[in-house]
């Protein structure tokens, strides 16, 4: 019985301890925080020359990845869809593709590309486009109309507004440690 | 004794706190809505889907609601005047980064920690040697499966399983008729046994499997439709007032009889044999036709092992049969390590489904970027299809369920002392 006693105690013990810092290490990449939210009646259409771009605030450095909510109506899309990412002096630096068919209506998805290292508080920008897609391929992003610390305005058919998409900006940690460590820290200080 | 049960319930604790699986905030947001007086929570949900920040149906049978329900409004007074604003949350980000997660998430678990022990010390009753009973007192405590399944999982169905171990415990202590003093019939626990079958059914539907094989216990025509009609008076008596469409819907035609009664293979002509509900009926019959001393544990085990077997189960079932493995593996020491490893693998099937909530989300108290890490059905479709990783898991289970069956019954049916014979002539 002493044995069960052991497992039993092992178990739990790497169940609550171990297992969240291997899950940890697993992570290349980290989100700068939560997704905003977002009235999902307010959507923009983008289609063949019809995109739509996004300026915003790094608020990490490493930035590798930007995320956001997009319908796929009846999964009709299987075309490209195209992330350009352009730095202050609207110059193309990293461009991320997916195809319309790798994800479903409504899903949050992430343009992955390779980090930008000096990321933090610089402002860059970003245009989703679908060149390819005709009318009846539309894919549609979300918007909300008030800007926020770092998502500042897009631009639309040629017209600039305030706010933006919701969404969120995936940085790449500097070690598998510091994610591990902030994941801990963040939790004991939550306990205690 | 007290030491061990101290560390028993530390370590239930620590995953009561840490682990995290929707379910517990989703029945006790519905079951919320008993303090505020209302009855019919099946059509309340229904009715007011609109303006209802969490839009599931209640999916589990009344008593449930009522004891989910009870409970919290006994706690309301101390829990503290944020738990029904973070009940109502929907944003699954706000709920798990709230500062009273850990509270909340034990304080919700801790009628389970009761029953629980309760479980622990009802499992002694079941042997008369002393020593067998601490066993299994410490088994039950002492076991992996066990405190992952109520707590990491908020397993509802634990209502049921003490019922339905107290139903099992009268029926041991159900002695023929002859040993029993004058006027004091063995009907009685019988029928007790199968009007806790009816009250474990109005939480949840599965113990109702087992009438059927106490009406072949049962002797004579009055006692075997008592013991049928007792404890489904019992569950027409909780079920009656809440029969709706929306009850239908959302609680009777649940996982239950859409899993254990879903069509196995095509007989032709839009016929379906239901692989489960064959395993089911063929062992009734054994029971019926062959075995003439029904030993009512090993029905019911084997009943619950064709279940896994032949159904796609949700990983809170296995706690059904989790009591009744510990009595085994302690009467019979040479099915523990095959029940350890069938155990193993049951719970590992689960882990394979495409869910989330079975795997990463579990850990979502400590962090929400846990949302960024695939599942293993995600990771293991790169290498391997995880369907079929889940039908070779799910065959050896099948397997091993089946012998361990065929052995519970060959011996019940052995005479007495035949073993000893056969163990003399090597």
């Amino acid at each position: 019985m002493k044995k069960m006693i052991w497992l039993t105690t092992i178990f739990v013990l790497f169940l609550v301890l171990v297992v969240p810092g291997v899950l940890a290490v697993t992570l290349d990449m980290i989100p700068a925080g939560d997704q905003p939210g977002y009235n999902s009646n307010q959507r923009l259409s983008i289609y063949g020359e019809r995109i739509v771009s996004q300026k915003f605030i790094s608020k990490e450095k490493n930035l590798t990845a930007i995320g956001t909510s997009i319908r796929n109506p009846n999964l009709k899309n299987k075309k490209e869809i195209i992330l350009n990412l352009y730095d202050e002096s609207n110059k193309l630096i990293r461009t991320s593709t997916l195809n319309g068919q790798n994800f479903q209506d409504g899903d949050f998805v992430k343009f992955i590309f390779q980090p930008t290292t000096d990321s933090i508080n610089r402002t860059y920008s970003f245009t989703i486009s679908s060149p390819l897609a005709g009318p009846e391929e539309t894919i549609e992003v979300f918007y909300f109309d008030t800007p926020t610390e770092n998502i500042l305005e897009y631009t639309y058919d040629e017209k600039s507004y305030p706010g933006g998409l919701p969404i969120v900006t995936f940085h790449k940690p500097d070690s598998k440690f510091q994610v591990v460590r902030k994941i801990y820290s963040n939790l004991f200080s939550r306990l205690l | 004794m007290k030491k061990v049960l101290f560390w028993a319930i530390a370590l239930r604790l620590l995953v009561a706190g840490l682990i995290f699986h929707p379910d517990i905030k989703t029945y006790n947001f519905q079951s919320s809505f008993l303090k505020h007086g209302v009855f019919n929570i099946y059509t309340y949900l229904v009715d007011n889907k609109k303006s209802l920040t969490l839009k599931d149906d209640f999916v589990y049978f009344p008593l449930t609601y009522f004891a989910v329900g009870g409970y919290q409004w006994a706690i309301s007074p101390i829990i503290g005047a944020g738990f029904d604003s973070w009940l109502a949350d929907a944003s699954s980000t706000s709920v798990v980064s709230s500062p009273n997660i850990f509270k909340y998430l034990i304080i919700l678990k801790l009628p389970y920690l009761i029953l629980d022990i309760l479980i622990a010390f009802l499992l002694m009753k079941f042997f008369k040697d002393r020593e067998e009973g601490k066993k299994a007192f410490a088994l039950w405590l002492f076991n992996p499966f066990t405190i992952y399944l109520i707590y990491a999982f908020s397993n509802i169905d634990i209502f049921a399983v003490l019922l339905t171990l107290i139903a099992f415990l009268l029926l041991k202590k159900d002695l023929p008729a002859a040993r029993l003093p004058a006027g004091q019939g063995r009907q009685g626990n019988l029928l007790q046994a199968s009007a806790l079958i009816g009250l474990a059914a109005g939480f949840k539907l599965y113990p109702i499997l087992f009438i059927p094989f106490m009406v072949l216990k049962a002797r004579g025509l009055k006692e075997k439709v008592l013991v049928v009609m007792v404890p489904l008076l019992i569950l027409t008596a909780i079920v009656l007032p809440f029969w709706s469409q929306a009850f239908i819907q959302s609680a009777l035609v649940s996982g239950l009889t859409t899993r254990i009664f879903n069509p196995g293979f095509s007989i032709g002509f839009n016929e379906s044999m239901i692989v489960s509900l064959l395993a089911i009926s063929t062992l009734f019959f054994y029971a019926w036709l062959i075995d003439k001393k029904i030993s009512p544990f090993n029905y019911w085990f084997i009943l619950l092992l064709l279940i896994f077997s032949f159904s796609h189960f949700h990983i809170a079932w296995l706690l059904w049969i989790a009591p009744f493995a510990v009595i085994l593996s302690v009467k019979k020491p040479k099915f523990s390590l095959p029940i350890f490893l069938l155990a193993t693998l049951a719970l590992m099937i689960p882990m394979l489904y495409q869910d989330r909530s079975m795997t990463i989300s579990l850990f979502r108290v400590y962090s929400t970027w846990y949302d960024l890490i695939p599942t293993p059905f995600a990771v293991l479709e790169k290498f391997y299809d995880p369907y079929n990783l889940q039908s070779i898991l799910h065959s050896i289970v099948a397997g091993g369920s089946l012998i361990i069956g065929f052995k519970l019954l060959g011996e019940g049916r052995r005479p007495r002392g035949s073993m000893a014979r056969r163990g003399d002539s090597k």
